[in-house]
C-alpha cells in the first residue's frame, strides 16, 4: 500500500508548475479571467439582491416567494451538480491519461476510489459552488443574517455537494458499464445541448416580460405561489433549504439538527455504498472504456457529392481543407449538434421581433420602427459575434495535433487562415442577412433602413469573422476534448470583449446618419448638403473601423502561428 | 539534395542544434542517430518547416526552406514520430486530403491512393474512420500519405516506432526501393541494428553537434572499434558515461 499523498500529488503539482511557468502573460490572463469572474459574481449577487428586496416589499407573499425561490435555486444547483459530476466522472474515472499508470500501480481500489472521488467532487462542484455563493450571500444580506447563518450554510453545503457527486459518479459508472465511453460522451453532450436549448426556448415562451407588466403582475404572483414542484421531503436540496429557512424565514428550529444530521449521514452512507459499487464494477467498466472498434464513415454518397459541389468554387488546396473541415464537422457530434443551438437562437430572435408591442408605445410607430431597426443592427452584431465564437473562433484549433500536416505542406499558414476566413464568412454572412432582413420584415421598416441595416450588419460580419478567426489563431488550443472547450479560455474571452467593443463602435458611429435620415423622413424634408457630408463622414469612419478590425486580427493571428513552436 | 548550413536552434538558454553542417546527396538513405535530447527531432522539424531556425540555412534540391518554404515543401514528404491525424476522416479521405494539399491532379490522385493502399497493406481498413486505427495503422497511413505527391526527398522521424515486425520489414523494403529509384531519405532512428542494416551513411549527433558522419566503414575506421558494430561505435562517439550509469542503476 502506498501513501495517499503520492496519489494526490500530481494534480496540485501540475497546477503549481503551470502557474510558475506562466510568466507575466499567464498572470495577465489570470487577472482578466479573475476580473470577469468577479463581475459575473457581482451581477448574480445584484440580480438576486434586487429580486429578494422586491419580494420582501410584497406584503403577505414576500417571504413565501423568497422561500420558494431558495428551494428552486437549490434544486437547480443540485441537478446541475449531478449532471456536471456525470461528465466530470467519465473523464476522471475512465478517460484521464494518468489512469493507465494508476491502474497499473500497486494502489488498491479503495485508495483509487477515494482519490478520484475527491478529484471529481472538486472539479464538478467548484464552479457551481462559486456562483451559488452570491445567491446565499444575497439572502443573508437581505434577511440581515449573522455569522451563524454562514456557518450553518457551510455545514450544510459540504454534504450537499458530496451527495450530488456520489449520485453523479454512480450514474457515470452505470452508464460506462452499459455504453462505450467515447459514444457516451457524445450522447451526454447532445443531451446537455438539448437541455440548454429546451430551457432557453421554455424561458422565452414563458414571456418573462409579463413580470414588469403591471396589468399581468398579480396573475404571475398567483401562478408562482401555486408552484409546488421543488418541495419534496426526499430531496437533499429541500433538506438544505429547510436548514437555511430556520435562519431566514423563522422555520421551526427543532428541524435544524435533524436536517443537518440527515445531510451528513446520507452523504457518509452514500460514499460508503458507492465504494462497494465502485469495487465491484470499476475494473470491468474501465477495461470496456479502453476498447475501440472499427467505425465506418457515416456520410452517404449523396452527401459526398454535395460536399464536392460546395467546394467546387475553391482552388486545389483550399478545396482540400474545406472538404476535410465539412466531413469532420458533420461527423463530430460536438460540432454539428451546435447547429440546433443556432436554429434556436435564430428562432427566438425572430420571435422576439414578431411579438414586439409597437402599437402600445407613445412614440409614433414609423419612427419607432426605424429606432428598433437601428438597435437591431447592434443586436444582430452581438448574436453574430456569439455564433462566431462557437464556429469561427475554433477554426484553427480544430486542426488539433494534426496541425503538423498543414505546416509541413506547401499550403502555407496565410492560405490556411484565409481558407478558414472565407468559409466562416459565407456562413456568418448568410446568418446576418437572415437575421436582419427577417427581423426588419417583422418591423415593417422603410426600404432605406432595410438596405442600410443589411449593409452595416454585413460589414460588421466581415470584421467579426476576421476577429474570431484571428483571435482563434492568436490563442489556439490544439489539445481539447470537445469543440465547446476551445472558446472557453482567455482567447475566447478577449475575442468577446473586442467584438462587443467593435459592434458598439459601429452602432455609435451609425447613430448620427440614422438620426438624420429618420428625422428627415419623419418631417418629410430633404437632407441638406452639410447633412450629407456628416453622413458620408460617419460612413467613412465605419468603413475605416471595419477595415482595421478586418486587417489587424488576421495579421496578428498569422504572426502568432508563424512564431509558434509547440507543435 | 539536402544541405544544412550552420543550422542552429536555441530555446532560451538551451542550444538544441549547434551550427550543424551536413550534405546528403540524391538517392541516399541517411540515418540520423543520437541519444535522447541530442537535437535529432529539432533538426528534422526545422527541415520539415515546422520550426524556425535561430540561424543557418536549409536547402532542399537547392531551394531554401526558409526563403521559399512552399516550393521546398512541395518536393518533400514528412513523416513525424507521432502520427497525429484527423480521426474523423477515413484513411482514403486522408490520403485524398494530403493529395489536395500538394496539388496532385485528380487523375493522378486516385490511382496513387489505390497503389499506396495496396503497398502498405491497408485495404482492409482504409474505409474506416482513423479514430479507430491502432498506432501502427496510423503510422502506415501517414507514410502512405507522405508519398502521395511523389516527393523527391522524404524526411522521417523514428519510422519504426509502433510498427509490428511485419510492418517494420515492409517499411524497410519500401524505403530501400525508394532510394534505389533516386529519392533521398533523411531518417532519424533509435534502433542501431536497423540503421546499420538500412542506411547508406550515418550521422551521429550529440548535444546539437555532429559528432561523426560517414558510411559504416568510415565510422568504424574513425572510432577504432574492434568489433565493428554500430552500437560500439555509437557509444564510443557519444561517450560511455551514460551507459555506465545505466548499468550501475540496473544493478541496484
Amino acid at each position: 500500500m502506498l501513501p495517499y499523498t503520492s496519489l494526490f500529488y500530481p494534480g496540485p503539482a501540475q497546477v503549481f508548475n503551470r502557474l510558475r511557468t506562466g510568466g507575466r502573460r499567464g498572470a495577465a490572463r489570470a487577472l482578466v479571467i479573475g476580473l470577469m469572474g468577479l463581475a459575473f459574481w457581482a451581477a448574480v449577487f445584484a440580480g438576486f439582491y434586487r429580486v429578494l428586496l422586491y419580494f420582501n416589499s410584497v406584503p403577505v407573499f414576500g417571504s413565501f416567494l423568497a422561500d420558494k425561490l431558495l428551494g428552486m435555486a437549490l434544486l437547480t444547483f443540485f441537478s446541475i451538480l449531478i449532471f456536471s459530476t456525470v461528465i466530470a466522472a467519465i473523464s476522471s474515472f475512465f478517460m484521464s491519461e494518468e489512469l493507465q499508470l494508476l491502474v497499473a500501480s500497486p494502489f488498491d481500489s479503495d485508495e483509487l476510489y477515494f482519490v478520484k472521488l475527491c478529484e471529481t467532487v472538486l472539479t464538478s462542484s467548484w464552479m457551481v459552488l462559486l456562483f451559488s455563493l452570491p445567491v446565499f450571500v444575497a439572502y443573508g444580506v437581505v434577511f440581515e443574517q449573522t455569522a451563524a447563518y454562514y456557518a450553518i450554510m457551510a455545514t450544510g453545503l459540504i454534504p450537499f455537494l458530496l451527495i450530488a457527486a456520489v449520485i453523479g459518479i454512480a450514474i457515470a459508472l452505470c452508464l460506462v458499464t452499459t455504453f462505450p465511453a467515447q459514444r457516451l460522451k457524445d450522447v451526454l453532450f447532445l443531451f446537455t445541448l438539448f437541455l440548454v436549448i429546451g430551457l432557453y426556448v421554455l424561458f422565452r415562451t414563458l414571456k418573462p416580460e409579463r413580470l414588469v407588466d403591471p396589468d399581468a403582475f398579480f396573475t404571475v404572483i398567483d401562478y408562482l405561489s401555486s408552484l409546488e414542484a421543488p418541495t419534496s421531503a426526499y430531496l437533499p436540496s429541500q433538506w438544505l433549504a429547510d436548514i437555511l429557512g430556520v435562519f431566514l424565514f423563522g422555520h421551526d428550529a427543532a428541524d435544524l439538527v435533524f436536517n443537518v444530521l440527515l445531510l451528513w449521514i446520507s452523504a457518509a452512507a452514500l460514499v460508503v455504498l458507492l465504494n462497494f459499487f465502485f469495487n465491484r464494477v470499476f475494473f470491468s467498466a474501465w477495461s470496456k472504456a479502453q476498447e475501440s472498434r472499427p467505425v465506418r464513415a457515416t456520410l452517404s454518397g449523396l452527401f459526398d457529392r454535395l460536399i464536392r459541389l460546395v467546394t467546387r468554387p475553391f482552388s486545389g488546396r483550399m478545396r482540400a481543407v474545406i472538404d476535410k473541415d465539412f466531413r469532420t464537422f458533420f461527423r463530430d457530434t460536438a460540432q454539428w449538434s451546435q447547429l440546433f443551438l443556432l436554429c434556436a437562437i435564430i428562432g427566438i430572435y425572430l420571435y422576439n421581433f414578431s411579438v414586439l408591442p409597437l402599437d402600445k408605445s407613445p412614440i409614433p410607430t414609423r419612427q419607432l420602427r426605424s429606432i428598433f431597426a437601428f438597435l437591431n443592427m447592434g443586436l444582430a452584431g452581438f448574436v453574430i459575434s456569439a455564433v462566431a465564437v462557437r464556429f469561427a473562433y475554433p477554426a484553427i484549433s480544430l486542426e488539433g495535433l494534426s496541425f503538423w500536416i498543414i505546416r509541413s505542406s506547401p499550403m502555407g499558414l496565410r492560405g490556411l487562415l484565409w481558407c478558414k476566413f472565407w468559409v466562416n464568412f459565407v456562413f456568418l454572412a448568410l446568418l446576418s442577412v437572415i437575421l436582419t432582413v427577417c427581423s426588419n420584415y417583422f418591423l415593417r421598416v422603410e426600404p432605406y433602413m432595410m438596405v442600410l441595416s443589411t449593409v452595416t450588419v454585413l460589414l460588421m460580419t466581415f470584421g467579426l469573422t476576421s476577429l474570431s478567426v484571428g483571435f482563434g489563431a492568436m490563442y489556439p488550443r490544439f489539445r481539447y476534448e470537445n469543440v465547446a472547450q476551445i472558446p472557453s479560455g482567455y482567447g475566447g474571452l478577449m475575442y468577446m470583449m473586442c467584438s462587443v467593443l467593435f459592434v458598439g463602435a459601429v452602432v455609435v458611429l451609425e447613430a448620427l446618419p440614422v438620426h438624420l435620415l429618420v428625422t428627415a423622413a419623419f418631417h418629410g424634408r430633404e437632407l441638406g448638403g452639410f447633412d450629407w457630408i456628416r453622413i458620408a463622414a460617419s460612413f467613412a469612419l465605419i468603413l475605416a473601423v471595419c477595415a482595421v478590425v478586418f486587417v489587424l486580427p488576421m495579421r496578428a493571428g498569422l504572426r502568432r502561428l508563424e512564431e509558434m513552436e509547440t507543435l | 539534395m539536402i544541405r544544412l548550413e550552420n543550422l542552429t536552434k536555441q530555446y532560451g538558454r538551451l542550444l538544441a542544434v549547434d551550427a550543424l553542417d551536413l550534405q546528403v546527396p540524391a538517392g541516399e538513405l541517411f540515418g540520423f542517430l543520437g541519444p535522447n535530447g541530442a537535437g535529432k527531432t529539432t533538426t528534422i522539424r526545422m527541415m520539415a518547416g515546422l520550426l524556425k531556425p535561430t540561424a543557418g540555412e536549409i536547402f532542399i534540391d537547392g531551394i531554401s526552406v526558409l526563403r521559399e518554404p512552399e516550393k521546398a515543401k512541395h518536393i518533400c514528404g514528412f513523416i513525424p514520430d507521432r502520427p497525429f491525424v484527423y480521426g474523423k476522416l477515413t484513411g482514403t479521405e486522408f490520403m485524398r486530403f494530403c493529395g489536395g494539399l500538394y496539388d496532385v491532379s485528380p487523375s493522378a490522385l486516385e490511382p496513387a491512393i489505390v497503389n499506396l493502399t495496396r503497398l502498405f497493406h491497408m485495404e482492409d481498413y482504409c474505409g474506416e474512420l482513423i479514430e479507430s486505427y491502432s498506432h501502427g495503422m496510423k503510422q502506415r497511413l501517414v507514410m502512405a500519405a507522405a508519398l502521395i505527391h511523389r516527393p523527391r526527398v522524404i524526411i522521417v522521424d523514428e519510422p519504426m516506432v509502433g510498427l509490428d515486425p511485419r510492418g517494420a520489414k515492409l517499411v524497410k523494403r519500401i524505403f530501400r526501393e525508394l532510394c534505389n529509384s533516386g529519392i533521398t531519405i533523411f531518417m532519424s532512428i533509435h534502433t542501431l541494428e536497423i540503421a546499420e542494416e538500412m542506411c547508406d551513411r550515418i550521422g551521429i549527433i550529440q548535444q546539437g553537434r555532429l559528432a561523426a558522419v560517414g558510411t559504416m566503414a568510415e565510422l568504424k575506421e574513425r572510432s577504432g572499434e574492434a568489433d565493428g558494430k554500430l552500437e560500439s561505435i555509437f557509444f564510443k562517439l557519444t561517450g560511455d558515461e551514460d551507459m555506465q550509469e545505466v548499468i550501475s542503476a540496473l544493478r541496484l
